[in-house]
């Protein structure tokens, strides 16, 4: 049942019911967090605990790509890049990760159509949100951008909002666009229709993306990943800098509004 | 029958209902860890290091992980001394703890200032004067390394500070016990050790330092038998009580600290691996003497039998 009169900061035991490898270096864990489900909102964070990897002293964060909010799970897609992430392919379901949540500022939706791009593994955090557009039935158009076809994990649960493919860009031609997304994103804002771009991915493509934008117009939220400690505003490691001095990502962001990002 | 059991200590007038507080910088003022953590069970909120007018801080990345520690570089970020009495002691306060400011200060006279200002807000009940942090360009480190330096400070802030006053060690010393001795004889009421040890972290791939300022201060478990090493020695040297920390992530490891010679406690980097690791540390405590039939907490301070 989903009780959401939760605190806005609350810890959990998760507990793994799945773990699967979804494309190169890219796995989807499923964790059973019914407290967490309920209260994610588009665009927020888990800080994880990682079991088993107690010299690894700092928890990870990661935003949650999908919630079932009736199954009481949520989903995090995640790449391999570090110890912490390599260690968390060997998990099994029933192992249990403390979580703390749902941390963090996220996206907020437009008056008019938005853009949502996502680059690599960025464009899981944007997913919840497109679902709220769609549920709200607010226009919006999906670009995606990846190394290579088979990294466009999203791709279908993008297409099954959109009913239809989203626009796709791959570095190496094997799909759409050949090339890095911002050119894709760059023939659509040059139609002039949409209020405002919603992009995660590197942070280049960020600051790519934020400067067509500009360019064009339309305002741009990016979402900033800094190494982080504490995650809940206290350690002042996640800093951005911003037009109006250094911001913490963990509770400030991540989402900011890309004009106020210092790059 | 349940024994009552006394949990009081006194770290050089600073009375504090239980010997649990935070290590600066790792738990800001409190406030951010309150939805994890209840602050009225803590035997004092210490708050980040305060400048006078606040600075910037350094560039990022500011943290590395290392084997169970981190290291870090923020650089003593914060927006000075009126927001800290504007904003966060009266919520320290609300929560009917005591607050323990950490002094920072470039120069020896901001320092100065820096209390001056604290003293006339009038709500803080004891200082920390940081002279060990390893992160700032000016002061923090320059002034805790040498004794003349040290004697200097201490002096200074003793001639303003009407309220206990403990001074912040460097473990990046030759000689700890030689620094303790000096910062008890300028006027220091009690010490507080370790501060984070120096070091640096490189990734080999990228062939670039994993910080943006190169070095940084290590803290977590890795640091815990540098730190009670010289708790040891520094109880030895001294007698001003000490606040013993570094590495701190269980009641039992405090306790080891308290046998070392410190009569409380911080417990810090636990803070980002178990946001409720404040509260925990203290039931930890209460569990030690319970199963040990310990009736005052006080018997625990250099209660280590060699």
């Amino acid at each position: 049942m989903c009780d959401c009169s939760a605190p806005k900061h609350f810890d959990e035991k998760a507990r793994v019911l799945a773990n699967e490898q979804i494309g190169p270096r890219l796995y989807k864990i499923t964790l059973a967090a019914p407290k967490m489900a309920c209260a994610i909102e588009p665009g927020q964070f888990v800080h994880m605990q990682l079991t088993g990897m107690e010299a690894h002293i700092l928890r990870r964060p990661f935003s949650v790509y999908r919630t079932d909010r009736a199954a009481g799970s949520i989903e995090i897609i995640y790449q391999v890049v570090g110890e912490g992430t390599s260690f968390m392919t060997s998990y099994v379901p029933g192992i249990e990760c403390a979580l703390i949540g749902a941390m963090g500022h996220g996206w907020q939706p437009c008056e008019g159509k938005a853009l949502i791009v996502g680059g690599g593994v960025g464009a899981a955090p944007l997913f919840l949100f497109a679902e709220k557009l769609a549920h709200e039935s607010r226009p919006f158009e999906v670009v995606l951008g990846a190394q290579t076809e088979s990294m466009l994990v999203t791709r279908a649960d993008y297409a099954q909002l959109l009913g239809r493919d989203p626009i796709l860009a791959t570095d190496d031609g094997s799909v759409g666009y050949a090339g890095f997304c911002t050119e894709p994103v760059r023939e659509e804002l040059a139609c002039g229709q949409y209020a405002a771009v919603y992009c995660c991915g590197p942070e280049p493509l960020m600051r790519a993306v934020a400067a067509i934008a500009a360019e064009a117009g339309v305002e741009c939220f990016v979402s900033m990943e800094k190494r982080m400690a504490c995650g809940v505003g206290a350690c002042l490691s996640c800093v951005v800098e911003t037009s109006a001095g250094k911001k913490r990502s963990c509770v400030d962001g991540p989402v900011f509004n890309a004009k106020d990002v210092v790059w | 029958m349940v024994m009552a059991l006394n949990l009081q200590v006194n770290l050089g007038g600073l009375v504090m209902a239980n010997p649990v507080t935070d290590a600066s910088g790792t738990f800001a003022a409190g406030r951010e860890y309150a939805d994890f953590v209840d602050v009225s069970r803590m035997g004092a909120v210490t708050t980040k290091g305060v400048s006078l007018h606040g600075w910037e801080g350094n560039d990022s990345p500011r943290i590395a992980e290392t084997p169970s520690g981190m290291l870090n570089s923020i650089g003593l970020q914060n927006p000075g001394v009126a927001h800290l009495c504007e904003v966060d002691l009266p919520w320290i306060k609300s929560q009917g703890v005591p607050a323990i400011v950490n002094v920072s200060g470039h120069s020896l006279e901001e320092y100065v200032q820096v209390i001056e200002a604290l003293e006339e807000d009038g709500t803080t009940d004891a200082y920390e004067i940081n002279i060990s942090c390893p992160n700032v360009d000016a002061g923090g480190l320059t002034f805790g390394t040498h004794v003349p330096s040290v004697t200097a400070v201490v002096s200074a802030c003793r001639e303003v500070a009407k309220r206990p006053m403990i001074v912040k060690l460097s473990p990046n010393v030759t000689d700890i016990a030689e620094i303790a001795r000096a910062a008890e004889a300028a006027g220091a009421d009690a010490i507080s050790l370790i501060n984070t040890l120096l070091g640096m972290a490189i990734d080999a791939k990228t062939r670039r330092p994993k910080l943006a300022r190169v070095v940084g201060g290590l803290s977590g478990p890795a640091v815990k038998p540098v730190a009670l090493r010289m708790v040891w020695q520094c109880h030895q040297a001294v007698k001003v009580p000490i606040l013993g920390m570094g590495g701190i992530m269980t009641g039992e490891d405090a306790v080891e600290f308290m046998l070392a010679g410190a009569t409380a406690v911080a417990v810090g980097t636990a803070n980002f691996t178990n946001p409720h690791a404040e509260n925990d540390v203290l039931d930890g405590i209460i569990a030690y003497c319970e199963q040990q039939g310990v009736e005052d907490v006080n018997e625990l301070i250099g209660g280590l039998q060699c």
